[in-house]
């Protein structure tokens, strides 16, 4: 019988003596059976090319749904009333993407001015939004 | 005594609303009052829980704050002058949900940094285990406690509950469960290559089930996809089953692998130890603690290693008994009584505090 507290040690032995007879040529460190396939990767930030993907919305129809038991009617009266609301909530999609991706320009010019002041250079300021121009008189017939 | 149970939000398939049910169904078999209310009510609650709103306490009543994460209805109670105590179930770290839930995982990032001043403004804090408490005395916690979750376990008579000797493996393919929601944290995706390579190099016949609410249809997808990308044919995964139908998956198992990387206590090792399966995880937040010497342990960088751990957990008859016979200590030790008895000396020590 293997002791449970030698069980650890039992399966790295019991590993190395299989790789060294070629299997788990799949399993290298914190390993796994071939690159394919998504896999969780834990992250403190989010990045600014993940802030742009998620800067377009597009809503999942299918994330609406009732949750309650034989909920289906519910879920067919939500969807259609989203297909009915389908002109109205496209103008909030609309919105709501146009401020991100502005915001996300946004987000990036500071950036780039905080590097370059961080490499101690002068950053490159934008042009000021050029001032909108007044309607210009009519102009008068010869 | 009166106590009032006060959630962020209270549904059927929440494991706080669960521990809170437990909860008063101990208060009134000790002949205490109160009730239990919810921001977020879900319609499937019935009347078991009552809006928040509705909240009447008197001066002397106590409250008892569930949290899990950000909750921000929950905070203008701490003003109220009744004496509190705040039981925290453990905030996920946001670090698992930025690229796949960016709302859930605000809520457990906000949620983290409001737990502070939760912790410094009741009487007593309680965690459901000591690596819950250790974070809530860095966050300031005045008096602290520790409250197990209240494990409720199969009704005897069920087959499988054999008092804790090992149920002997039954013969052909082999069946590996994991227990747990489908979220980022858990780590479905080492679970799932540590299945394909024990499949591939040990087991070709074996079977994975794993049993979970997912974090999202998203979400969920991707696991399937990997699964039928990885071992297409050998994985069920299914969710809202019924306690029967659990209480079937674990008689079916023959061992629980758990790859999770962030767990508050981890009620399956409990559920997984009264079936007498011999249970792999990593030693990773409450783990250790709650599994003690009764599980086997591996921290997963090599999966290989987990592969083989798994064969010896199968096919070793004495390493099995063994384990299972461990494994009845760690159920004396969260056997429901005890639980409820710290439930109710934290409660005590909550209602005598500032006096």
């Amino acid at each position: 019988m293997i002791e449970p507290e030698r069980a650890l040690e039992r399966a790295r032995a019991s590993a190395e003596e299989m790789r060294a007879s070629g299997a788990y040529a799949d399993s290298g460190a914190y390993a796994d059976s071939g690159d394919a396939g998504f896999r969780v990767e834990p992250t403190d930030g989010v990045t600014t090319s993940q802030l742009i993907e998620w800067a377009l919305i597009e809503p999942d129809p299918s994330n609406l749904y009732s949750t309650r038991r034989l909920g289906a009617p519910i879920t067919f009266v939500k969807r259609l009333m989203l297909r009915g609301l389908r002109q109205y909530l496209a103008e909030i999609v609309a919105q709501q993407t146009r401020f991100n991706i502005h915001l996300i320009a946004y987000v990036g010019q500071l950036t780039l001015r905080v590097e370059a002041l961080e490499r101690g250079e002068q950053p490159h300021t934008a042009d000021p939004p050029a001032a909108p121009q007044p309607p210009r008189p009519p102009v008068d017939g010869p | 005594m009166v106590v009032h149970q006060l959630l962020s939000a209270a549904g059927p398939v929440d494991a706080v609303t669960g521990q809170a049910r437990a909860y008063r169904r101990a208060f009134e078999s000790w002949g205490w009052g109160g009730s239990d209310y919810a921001a977020l009510i879900d319609p499937r609650m019935g009347r078991q829980v009552k809006p928040l709103a509705k909240l009447d306490a008197q001066a002397d009543d106590v409250l008892l704050l569930h949290y899990s994460a950000y909750a921000p209805r929950l905070r203008p109670l701490l003003d109220l002058p009744n004496r509190k105590l705040l039981v925290s179930h453990n905030v996920t770290p946001a670090r698992y949900l930025w690229n796949y839930e960016p709302v859930v995982a605000v809520y457990c990032s906000v949620g983290r940094e409001q737990l502070p001043e939760f912790a410094r403004s009741v009487d007593v804090a309680a965690g459901v285990s000591e690596y819950n408490v250790a974070e809530l005395t860095a966050a300031g916690a005045r008096a602290t406690a520790v409250v197990p979750i209240v494990f409720e376990p199969p009704p005897t008579g069920a087959a499988g509950l054999n008092g804790g000797a090992a149920v002997p493996r039954a013969p052909g393919a082999p069946t590996i469960l994991f227990v747990g929601r489908i979220t980022p944290h858990k780590r479905h995706d080492l679970l799932l290559r540590a299945f394909a390579l024990y499949r591939r190099h040990r087991a070709p016949d074996a079977r994975l089930h794993l049993v979970g609410e997912p974090l999202s249809p998203a979400y969920d997808a991707a696991v399937r996809e990997l699964a039928d990308e990885l071992v297409p044919g050998a994985v069920t995964i299914e969710a809202g089953i019924t306690r029967e139908a659990l209480w079937e998956r674990y008689r079916q198992a023959d061992a629980f692998l758990s790859m999770s990387e962030h767990e508050g206590f981890c009620i399956p090792l409990l559920e997984a130890f009264s079936f007498g399966l011999p249970v792999i995880a990593r030693p990773v937040g409450g783990i250790p603690e709650v599994a003690g010497d009764a599980a086997l342990m591996c921290d997963g960088d090599d999966l290989a290693v987990v592969s083989e751990l798994l064969a010896l957990a199968v096919s070793d008859p004495a390493l099995r008994a063994e384990l299972a016979h461990r494994a009845t200590r760690r159920l004396a030790k969260y056997a429901p009584e005890r639980a409820l008895e710290s439930l109710r000396e934290a409660v005590i020590a909550t209602s005598r505090a500032r006096s």
